[in-house]
């Protein structure tokens, strides 16, 4: 009995983020994300993009960063939609699909408690966006507060190709 | 049989434990990510709320809970409420941008003015309304828009001037369609004006004070010692550098010249959602609170101004940096000036205050007044005739309306 009530609870814990998210839909931001986030990417070249669907300045340099993304498959393309309330993935899986990120590892901010989840990412980021962290191969974090130069990513990416060789 | 039975009991539990727990699970995380308590259009569910104190030392809050915008009065220095009077009519996809709250303005006979913004539409283009109560807050006109134009106007800020005119200021994004059919790049947002002489009926054409403004801050709003109204607003200044200007208007429909109150040199293409406070003390002083991220400075600063805004003092850092020191604001009440902000230290959002009775000379150490341990509102700062009161929203611990400690 005690064994069968654990699986049921087992498969429940795993089913209310199946339920939500539907395919393509951007992944739950939580406590703790971030650091999932940085452990999973370990090794890899990777731009983590932070934005949101109210943000004019995002409207403009999403698609650059779709364009960015399928001219450098070897950088890890990830977006953690930072707006704070409400959670809108409708309307932010719209806007990543016309960009063409809608492959990309896509995130959203799910907690009303947003300085605690800017804080485990950057203390002193205090939520403008758009921002955008480039992670190297060997963890070194280099932060674009405000829309980033393609320029510069592709500079970027281009020193961490080189990295392999 | 006893093979059966509880295998069967296993079944009912697997089954209620697959209803019941996804429903809780699903409202748990639900709240989790709202930064609201609950979801009707109560206080108690607010994620901002606005206070004002009305000619007779009545205090009225206007909040934004449940999609619909309400007000009610307190007699007793918040410890109760009269019944909620809503605004809006229906549920509305009210602007929920961090620096976006509604409004509320009293005169001296009581009439009650409020604007809000709504997103109008799925590009969150905004839209700023406004209505006005004339019976002491029973009731209040339909909500109209301030401005015919249909481009996204946000961040509005609302004041009384000494005469008794309805002074209204906003972010508005029309300018960008001519610059788009010139085939010229528009930055930022209009800082628009317009005013009233009926409480908020009708207002004024809006008219430009200032273009290319950052388009995603709040206004501050004052009224000099003369009645005239003075707007501190984050400006793009040459370069895409989203520093804070000021302008102080020569009359209610006549902008004078821009200012600015500091060169942070924050040059940054974003939504730094995140607007300055002023307040005007009896000696005519201008006192300023901003936050940057400027190669200059970075952090939370206060400068004042005793010419009218043309020059500021140097600016003072306020806040710890490593708190990430956030929403800072400043009044000048009856018994000195006080500052608050907001800091963070990983779990807990605090509110720190300073005070000065020097006019802004030397400030008091900073001092922690209040915590939450979930999402908060941001400090406000309200006076009657005889004190200063913190007045903070926390999604934990509900409204707050507290006495400053500290003040002589």
């Amino acid at each position: 009995m005690k064994r069968h009530l654990l699986a049921a609870l087992m498969l429940l814990a795993t089913l209310p983020s199946a339920l939500a998210a539907g395919e393509g839909a951007p992944r739950p931001f939580e406590r703790g994300s971030w650091q999932k986030l940085l452990h999973a990417h370990a090794g890899h070249p990777t731009l983590v993009h932070f934005w949101g669907v109210t943000c004019g300045p995002c409207k403009v340099e999403l698609p650059e960063l779709g364009q960015f993304m399928k001219v450098h498959p070897g950088i890890d393309v990830v977006t953690i939609s930072a707006d704070l309330v409400p959670n809108l993935p409708d309307a932010t899986r719209s806007m990543l699909d016309r960009a063409g990120l809608g492959s990309a590892e896509n995130w959203i901010f799910d907690d009303g408690f947003a300085e605690r989840l800017r804080f485990e990412i950057d203390p002193a980021w205090q939520g403008d966006i758009p921002r955008t962290m480039l992670i190297a191969r060997d963890g070194t974090i280099t932060t674009i507060e405000g829309s980033a130069e393609i320029a510069d990513l592709n500079k970027w990416s281009d020193a961490q190709a080189a990295t392999i060789r | 049989m006893t093979y059966r039975k509880p295998a069967a009991l296993t079944v009912l539990a697997t089954v209620m434990l697959a209803a019941v727990p996804n429903l809780a699970v699903a409202q748990m995380s639900h709240q989790h990510a709202s930064e609201a308590a609950c979801e009707e259009t109560v206080l108690r569910c607010a994620t901002k709320v606005t206070p004002a104190f009305g000619p007779d030392g009545t205090l009225w809050l206007t909040w934004m809970a449940g999609g619909q915008i309400s007000v009610a009065s307190s007699k007793d220095q918040g410890k109760s409420f009269s019944a909620p009077v809503q605004v809006t009519r229906e549920r509305l996809n009210l602007d929920w941008g961090p620096d976006a709250r509604p409004k509320l303005a009293i005169d001296a006979k009581g009439d009650i003015a409020i604007a809000f913004s709504t997103f109008r539409d799925q590009a969150f283009n905004g839209q700023v309304l406004t209505t006005r109560s004339t019976d002491g807050g029973r009731s209040f006109d339909p909500p109209k828009p301030i401005t015919a134009n249909n481009e996204s106007q946000r961040f509005e800020a609302i004041g009384f001037d000494p005469a008794g005119a309805v002074f209204t200021a906003w972010l508005d994004k029309r300018n960008r369609v001519p610059a788009q059919q010139r085939g010229e790049k528009y930055d930022g947002a209009g800082l628009f004006f317009a005013s009233s002489k009926d409480s908020g009926a009708t207002y004024s054409d809006a008219k430009l004070a200032a273009d290319n403004t950052c388009e995603c801050c709040r206004l501050a709003l004052a009224f000099d010692g003369a009645g005239h109204p003075v707007v501190v607003f984050r400006n793009i200044f040459e370069g895409g550098v989203r520093d804070h200007a000021i302008v102080t208007f020569t009359d209610p429909a006549t902008p004078g010249d821009l200012h600015r109150v500091s060169r942070d040199d924050w040059q940054i293409a974003a939504c730094p959602h995140h607007g300055p406070s002023l307040t005007i003390s009896a000696q005519g002083t201008y006192h300023v609170t901003w936050y940057t991220n400027g190669k200059a400075r970075k952090g939370l600063f206060y400068a004042r101004s005793r010419n009218g805004g043309k020059t500021f003092s140097d600016p003072l850092a306020v806040g710890q940096l490593n708190r990430s020191p956030s929403r800072p604001q400043i009044i000048a009440g009856p018994q000195g000036l006080v500052m608050v902000w907001k800091e963070f230290d990983g779990q807990k959002t605090s509110i720190n205050l300073m005070t000065s009775h020097d006019d802004g000379a030397t400030w008091s150490k900073p001092t922690v007044i209040a915590d939450t341990a979930d999402s908060s509102d941001h400090p406000l700062l309200v006076s009657d005739r005889r004190q200063t009161y913190l007045s903070w929203m926390t999604k934990a611990d509900g409204y707050h309306l507290q006495t400053i400690e500290g003040e002589p």
